[in-house]
């Protein structure tokens, strides 16, 4: 006897009528256990506790929060605001340019320190928000690299993975403040996102290796 | 039903006091971070959805008209603020399984690399499906939006909604009875 399928047992779990499954249902005593599974299983679902937030989660929110009077520092005007950011943003991409490199033969190694002088004199937001664009894609090619390297040579080394965070962490950092300033810039907000899973990805990957050996630490 | 109190924070957070922001977030924070631990299935993305999802709520709550409850307006930017980045995370991760999760195999990462024998509650079968079904599931089953909603939210087409619930709740199925049963092999597909 064939079984109702996965997608039929759904439909029926929705109260929907399928041709056919009430007959099978009345006459087959494994079909009938699964879909009081499933509705069991969706009451556990909805039956989950509600969880408490993290202790120290409110002080994260509070850091980014539009304040009466401003009370978050000086504000010196959000364009000079904004290129401070964007210097910070440089710094970060040029200690992961810096990886990049280390791993890339033939390619000639940059002094990071020169970058980040020239990203702290981007003044305009239009000059400002093109360097995060291009160091970004620069970013990007060295990680791209580095994976490659990787998948040819063996993983790098865990110390590796922790400098990444490390520069993840910094970049989150930098992306929040600068988007306390500027929260709907939505180059802001992508390089926030990305940040935030690039940062969640390398954790994992450093406790799947932590845990189990596994070589695998870049994707 | 109008919360005069509730009403009164909200002008108050409006006009910048920050006061009144904490006793609206204590007031949400439970809400909030559920809803957002239980889309992302890890406790430090959660956070950081949280934290995403109040700073935005808190900078656009002049938005805020009260049409709805103040907890069920932040409850709806927390769900599209996780929706949001998870979407983002799986585009920029460019694995073979989308967010759609047109592959039925699990995110490898998101799998407990030892054999060991652990009880799987149905918490964390929740937080060992792929990012897209469980999505899907705690939309669909628990927050209560229909197919057509999940679609337009995910931009996904309304049958891949319900293929998705489908095999979502076969696999959650599978990882609580796997674990009932003392059978613990995550390799297996
Ligand atoms: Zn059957």
């Amino acid at each position: 006897m064939v079984h109702l399928s996965e997608e039929t047992l759904s439909e029926l779990l929705e109260g929907e009528s399928v041709t056919g499954a009430k007959e099978h249902l009345a006459s087959c005593p494994v079909c009938r256990g699964e879909l009081e599974a499933l509705r069991r299983l969706r009451s556990e679902l909805r039956e989950l506790p509600e969880l408490d937030a993290p202790p120290e989660l409110w002080s994260r929110i509070e850091a980014r929060l539009p304040v009466g009077g401003r009370a978050r520092g000086t504000r010196r005007g959000w364009r000079s605001q904004i290129a401070m950011q964007v210097a910070a943003l440089a710094a970060v991409f040029v200690l992961g340019l810096g990886l990049g490199r280390m791993f890339a033969p033939g390619d000639q190694a940059g002094p990071g320190s020169q970058l980040v002088s020239e990203r702290a004199a981007a003044t305009s937001l239009a000059d400002a928000m093109a360097e995060v664009r291009r160091l970004g894609a620069q970013y990007d090619a060295a990680l791209r690299n580095l994976e490659q390297l990787a998948a040819q040579e063996g993983a790098p080394t865990p110390s590796l993975a922790e400098q990444r965070l490390a520069s993840l962490d910094a970049l989150v950092e930098a992306s929040r403040t600068a988007l306390s300033v500027e929260p709907a810039d939505p180059v802001l907000n992508s390089y926030l996102f990305a940040a935030l899973e690039e940062r969640a990805a390398v954790l994992r990957q450093m406790r799947v290796q932590q845990g189990s050996g596994s070589e695998v630490l870049w994707r | 039903m109008v919360d005069l109190t509730e009403a009164t924070l909200v002008r108050r957070a409006r006009a910048g006091e920050l006061e009144a922001m904490r006793e609206l977030y204590e007031r949400h924070a439970s809400r909030v971070y559920t809803v957002v631990r239980r889309l992302a299935g890890d406790n430090d993305l959660a956070a950081d959805l949280a934290q995403d999802a109040w700073a935005s709520a808190f900078q656009k709550i002049r938005e805020f008209r009260g049409e709805a409850a103040f907890g069920t307006w932040v409850h709806r930017i927390a769900v599209n603020t996780a929706l949001t980045q998870l979407r983002q995370a799986a585009r920029r991760r460019n694995l073979e399984q989308g967010f759609d999760g047109s592959s039925t195999q699990g995110n490898p990462d998101r799998w407990p690399a030892s054999g060991a024998a652990e009880r799987v509650t149905i918490q964390r079968a929740l937080d060992l499906l792929p990012d897209g079904y469980r999505s899907v599931l705690w939309l669909h089953d628990v927050e209560g939006y229909t197919h057509e909603e999940i679609g337009a939210r995910l931009g996904i087409a309304v049958g891949t909604s319900k293929s998705q619930l489908a095999k979502a709740r076969a696999r959650l199925r599978a990882l609580v009875t796997e674990s009932r049963a003392e059978v613990v092999d995550h390799g297996a597909s």
